[in-house]
């Protein structure tokens, strides 16, 4: 590919883009943290919360070059939140295991997640669903840590042609 | 020969899309509807979101989604494996 | 009439950039193609009302799926040679 002015590749990109790319990291994680919270309201949920949020890895990668991105982005901290977000979405399906595996337990229930909702139209309320909005949160950390790990590595490791 | 089989392959293909696309229901209006009407009508109050597709994707049929995650959790796996061990100078 | 009129401009819209994309020598180029008919069929996702689909193409096709493609572009290369490969 033709270089020409442009800074050395393992440096990123422009100041510009930089920038840009840091002033954009808060809307992008809000707007994911969002989705995912809402999952069980909105559409939406764990899969396309998770995936916006690891499209910023993406993006931090591109600006800001292979040096800064390897250093700054820990590969085996994805890894280990990879493993926590399976082993806790499949821990949450086996403590409903008092009825049913993936019982819906927290549902309709004094506790956390618990409010009863009227049946039909409603604004929404955030304390509902039971289990949803927490699996919602495991599988979101798993498509995040996931996909972020898979962008990871393909960037920093190879050669470049 | 070559030439010919492709275009009837394209052809068959094409007759065949066609008539699932002819055949197709009116939109909105699924033949099977025994499940359909029990997630809409007991959903929300059985698990208490709103959102039915979650409901079904997490609750009624959570173990798919253990799955699909569980793929995810492979492919990532396999990349790191793939990429582990190649060092800067091979 | 106005449901229908639009529905038949994305999915013309769907299968004009599907055929670029394949029908391209210039991967990088390819891969944009890819990344608008996501954008296209995500457009579609909603209009048949399936929000969840539409909000998850969206974010895998046209974001993640794009930028992984450049990226194996950049470590593979960029254009097709004439036997097509």
């Amino acid at each position: 590919m033709n270089k020409g002015m442009a800074p050395r590749e393992s440096e990123g990109m422009t100041p510009i883009i930089k920038t840009v790319a840091l002033a954009l990291a808060v809307p992008i994680t809000v707007f994911g943290l969002y989705i995912i919270a809402h999952g069980h309201l909105t559409p939406g949920g764990g899969f396309p919360g998770g995936a916006v949020i690891a499209t910023l890895v993406a993006l931090f990668l591109i600006a800001f070059g292979k040096d800064i991105g390897a250093r700054a982005l820990n590969k085996k901290m994805f890894s280990g939140l990879e493993t926590v977000g399976l082993v806790g979405f499949a821990l949450l399906a086996f403590l409903g295991l008092g009825s049913s595996f993936f019982n819906n337990f927290l549902a309709n229930s004094p506790g956390l997640f618990g409010m009863a909702i009227p049946f039909g139209p409603n604004p929404g309320f955030m304390w509902t669903a039971g289990t949803i909005p927490l699996m919602n949160l495991a599988i979101g950390l798993e498509v995040f840590a996931a996909l972020s790990l898979i962008i990871i590595l393909f960037f920093t490791e190879g050669e470049d042609k | 020969m070559k030439k010919a089989i492709k275009v009837g392959v394209l052809a068959l293909l094409f007759a065949f899309l066609l008539a699932s696309a002819l055949l197709m229901h009116e939109f909105g209006k699924p033949a099977q509807t025994e499940m359909d009407n029990y997630f809409i009508a007991r959903g929300q109050e059985e698990t208490g979101s709103n959102n039915i597709v979650a409901a079904v994707v997490f609750d009624y049929r959570g173990l798919d989604t253990m799955g699909e995650a569980a793929v995810l959790f492979a492919a990532a796996t396999g990349v790191f494996l793939v990429f582990r061990g190649r060092k800067k100078d091979e | 009439m106005i449901f229908e009129v639009v529905q038949g401009v994305l999915l013309l819209g769907i299968v004009a950039t599907a055929f670029k994309a394949l029908n391209n020598k210039d991967l990088l180029v390819g891969t944009i193609f890819l990344a608008a008919m996501s954008l296209l069929l995500s457009a579609e996702f909603y209009l048949l009302q399936a929000p969840d689909v539409a909000i998850a193409e969206a974010a895998i096709g046209a974001g993640l799926s794009t930028a992984i493609f450049v990226m194996a572009i950049k470590k593979t290369k960029r254009w097709e040679d004439e036997k097509g490969n």
